[in-house]
Formats: C-alpha cells, sequence, structure tokens
C-alpha cells in the first residue's frame, strides 16, 4: 500500500512537474512569438525584485532571443555573418530597433514625462556607440594631437656639457684611482627625463619642428674619406690610452704588463719564440741546388762546396741569409771572372 | 762662466756636422772616447757579413794566391772603423776602459759599488 501511495504520489508528482512543464512550455511558446516580447519581458522582470529564478529565466530567454535573431537573420544571411551583420545594422541604422523599443517600452514603464525620457535614453545609446565604435577604430588620434603640440624640452650646452663631464671624471685620488660618481643615479635620472619627453609612437610622426636642418650625406662620406685618422686623432688617442693605463695594483697586473712590452718571456718557454723560420730542415741542409751558376770543375767549385757544407751546419741563420751568402760569391767571382780568365 | 762656455762648445760639438755624415748625434754618452767606441761598434756591425766573406777568401788554400791578393787590398778599402778589433769593452757608465768585467759591462769600481748597496742581484761578498 506505501508502495502505491508512493507510486501515485511520484505519478502525481510526475503529473504534476509534466502539468508545470507544459504550462511553462505553453507560456514560453506565447512569450517566444517575438523578440519584442521577450524584451519587455526583460525590462518587467527588472522592475520588480530580482529574484534568483528571474534571473535564471532572464539567461534563459537571452538564450533563447539569440537563437531566435540567429533564425531570423539566418534566413537571410549564414550564421557565423551575424557580428558582421550587426555591426553594418549599426552602422546602416543609427540604432538598434530592439534597443529602441527598449528605450521606448522603459520610458513608458516609467510614470515620469514618457517623450522626454524616451528621447534622452536615445540620445545616450546614440553616445555610448559612438564611443564604443571610436575605441573600436583605434582611438589614439586625440593623444597624437596632443603630443603634437607639446614642446620638446630643449638641453642647453652647457648643462649637457657637464652631464657629460660628471659621468667621466678625470680626478685622482690620493691612491692614484679615479674617482667614479655614483653610476646609477646620473643614467637613471637623464634616461626618465628623456623617458617622458620622447613620445610612445616613432619619431616621424607629427609635425615636424624644423630645428635641425637637413645635412648633405656626399660631404660627409667625402670627409670620412680623406686622411682616415689625422693628427689630432692620433694625440687624441695616446691621451685617452695614457689616462686609461693605470699603474698596476699587484705584481700579477706587472707581470702582464712587462709580457706585453716584451720584457718578461711567455711561461710555459717556447724555444722557437720570435724565430719564424718556416723552412724545413732539407732546405738548410741540402744547398747544392744553389751552386748551378757556378763551374763545374776547379778551385772554385771546390772552394763552394766547403763554404756549402759549413752553412748546412749552421743553425743561427736563416735560409734566406744562407741564399744570400751564396749569391754574395756568386757576384764576387763573377766580378773577377776576367781576372781569373788572365790567369 | 767658463765652464758652461765649455759646456756649450761641447754641447755643439757633439752635433756633427751636417754635410759629410748622414745623422746627427744628440744622445748624451759619457764622453767622447765613448761615442767613438759606438761608432766603431756601428760600422762593425753593418761591415760584418762583407769582412766575413772577403777573410773566407783570403784564409784560404784553395783559391788561386792573385784571388787572395785581390781580397787583402778590398779589406783594407773598407772604413777602418768597420773591424771589429777597434771595439774596446769600456764601462757602461764610466766609460773606463780597463778593469771592466765583461758580464755586466762595469768597471771594478762601478761595480763594487753597487754590489755594497745590494743592488747587483745574486752578488754578495765573498768568504770562505
Amino acid at each position: 500500500s506505501t508502495s502505491s501511495v508512493l507510486s501515485t504520489e511520484k505519478d502525481k508528482s510526475t503529473a504534476s512537474k509534466d502539468g508545470t512543464t507544459e504550462v511553462a512550455s505553453k507560456s514560453q511558446e506565447r512569450t517566444a512569438g517575438t523578440p519584442k516580447q521577450k524584451l519587455l519581458d526583460i525590462i518587467g522582470n527588472m522592475k520588480v525584485e530580482v529574484s534568483y529564478r528571474n534571473k535564471l529565466r532572464q539567461l534563459k530567454t537571452r538564450e533563447v532571443k539569440k537563437e531566435a535573431t540567429n533564425k531570423l537573420e539566418g534566413l537571410d544571411r549564414e550564421g557565423t555573418m551575424l557580428q558582421k551583420a550587426t555591426e553594418g545594422v549599426h552602422r546602416g541604422k543609427p540604432l538598434n530597433p530592439e534597443l529602441v523599443e527598449a528605450a521606448s517600452a522603459v520610458a513608458s514603464s516609467l510614470p515620469l514625462n514618457k517623450k522626454q525620457m524616451e528621447s534622452e535614453l536615445l540620445a545616450q545609446l546614440r553616445r555610448h556607440e559612438e564611443t564604443t565604435d571610436k575605441q573600436k577604430k583605434g582611438g589614439t588620434i586625440n593623444i597624437r594631437n596632443v603630443i603634437s603640440e607639446m614642446a620638446v624640452k630643449r638641453q642647453s650646452p652647457a648643462q649637457r656639457g657637464v652631464r657629460i663631464s660628471n659621468r667621466i671624471s678625470l680626478e685622482l685620488d690620493e691612491d692614484g684611482q679615479r674617482i667614479k660618481p655614483g653610476r646609477l643615479s646620473p643614467q637613471s635620472f637623464d634616461s626618465r627625463r628623456y623617458f617622458y619627453c620622447v613620445p610612445f609612437q616613432s619619431l616621424k610622426v607629427g609635425r615636424r619642428l624644423n630645428i635641425f636642418t637637413k645635412a648633405s650625406t656626399e660631404t660627409e662620406n667625402a670627409l670620412k674619406t680623406v686622411s682616415a685618422p689625422t693628427i689630432w686623432d692620433l694625440e687624441f688617442a695616446k691621451e685617452v690610452a695614457a689616462v686609461t693605463a693605470q699603474p698596476p695594483r699587484n705584481g700579477f697586473e706587472e707581470m702582464i704588463q712587462w709580457t706585453k712590452e716584451g720584457i718578461l718571456w711567455e711561461f710555459p718557454i717556447d724555444n722557437e719564440a720570435g724565430m719564424e723560420d718556416d723552412a724545413e730542415f732539407h732546405e738548410h741542409i741540402f744547398l747544392e741546388k744553389h751552386l748551378e751558376d757556378f763551374p763545374k770543375q776547379g778551385p772554385i767549385r771546390h772552394f763552394m762546396e766547403l763554404v756549402i757544407c759549413g752553412l748546412s751546419k749552421n743553425p743561427y741563420l736563416t735560409v734566406k741569409q744562407k741564399i744570400e751568402h751564396i749569391e754574395w760569391f756568386q757576384k764576387y767571382f763573377e766580378e773577377k771572372k776576367e781576372f781569373l780568365q788572365e790567369i | 762662466m767658463a765652464a758652461s762656455a765649455l759646456a756649450w762648445a761641447l754641447r755643439a760639438a757633439r752635433q756633427v756636422l751636417p754635410s759629410p755624415c748622414p745623422r746627427q748625434v744628440r744622445s748624451y754618452y759619457v764622453d767622447w772616447r765613448m761615442l767613438r767606441d759606438v761608432k766603431r761598434r756601428k760600422l762593425a756591425y753593418e761591415y760584418a757579413d762583407e769582412r766575413l766573406r772577403i777573410n773566407a777568401i783570403r784564409k784560404n788554400t784553395i783559391l788561386p794566391k792573385e784571388l787572395q791578393e785581390v781580397a787583402d787590398k778590398e779589406i783594407a778599402d773598407l772604413p777602418r772603423d768597420s773591424c771589429p778589433v777597434r771595439i774596446r769593452n769600456r764601462c757602461v757608465l764610466t766609460s773606463r776602459p780597463r778593469g771592466v768585467k765583461r758580464r755586466w759591462r762595469l768597471s771594478r769600481i762601478v761595480f763594487r759599488h753597487f754590489a755594497d748597496h745590494a743592488q747587483m742581484s745574486g752578488i754578495q761578498r765573498a768568504m770562505w
């Protein structure tokens, strides 16, 4: 019996639920006739205390409305073109007709002067749409105008020189160390100043201020090609090197300086340091090929062979020097040829 | 007055006249003898190779004697200061010709002076 009661209750509940759903669907069907009706419902609900149920109903109706609008406008155009269509509608017509109707409904619902309210609401809507359109386009036009009107802050050359000199101070302490100013403070200050002056956009945008005249590039190139390092440049470079070359702080730096100058040898000691003889051993020893111009018989040949023997045993001369030695003898004997033939 | 005049004369004399010699001597050597020694050393360095080769021809048993006599004449024609025999190892600081130790190029007096002041590296008074 209990089960039957429960079942009946269930049936009743389900029946009641079905009834409510049927009622609800019927009501929805009645309300889902036009989007106008939905809007009016929304506004009507908004007038009364908005409870959670109403909010849910609003959400549902909005979703349904979107679907309905899709269906309505999808007949003519595709569903993906909906947003573009709405934008086109916005541009073509000043205001969305739905919004107009909503405004009229609100005006009618309020107890005050209806027509005045309606006009004011419509004006508000128009202004709102104008601002949204501008923001969509990228409304930096106003900022651009503002910045172009701003005057560029010009530094006096004295101030600039002072600033540069502040950065590189050539003063010396008692120890001989250069006094270095706080690196961060002047640079950060200058960067901040520059940050405010320079606009966000590129430098070529906006009205020309006509401070500088455009120098011709040809003269610059001509100056650069003619005698690149002048005497003054060399002197300046020497001065800079002399200033930057600080005395060595410790023995290691002293040894480094000496190695650079050549006073100290490089360790590990290279036995062939300074020797640039790239010739092989056979070029040192086999020097007979240089004796081709000499006569093959006689005392001169004998003499020259002895000379070559001595040169091949000499490790101190380079190949060039040995060849020069032989050539000197050749020249000497050619000069004395007439004298030798007399003998 | 006299000393200043002498100094001026010395300085003037030190500057070689431009016509015969190619270069002017402006460095301050200890005395003129040292300067002459320096000139001899430079010439000896220049003619060293030639002298060696001509002497190789001269001091020879293979080549004919006529050739060697010609070589003798040639070497005699070279400038007299080009021979290394004329170089004297003088003291570098005082130009003293005698009592010069070859390793330090210093005369014995200067060497002793520096060694006593501990300015010669590795030198110690001998005691045994």
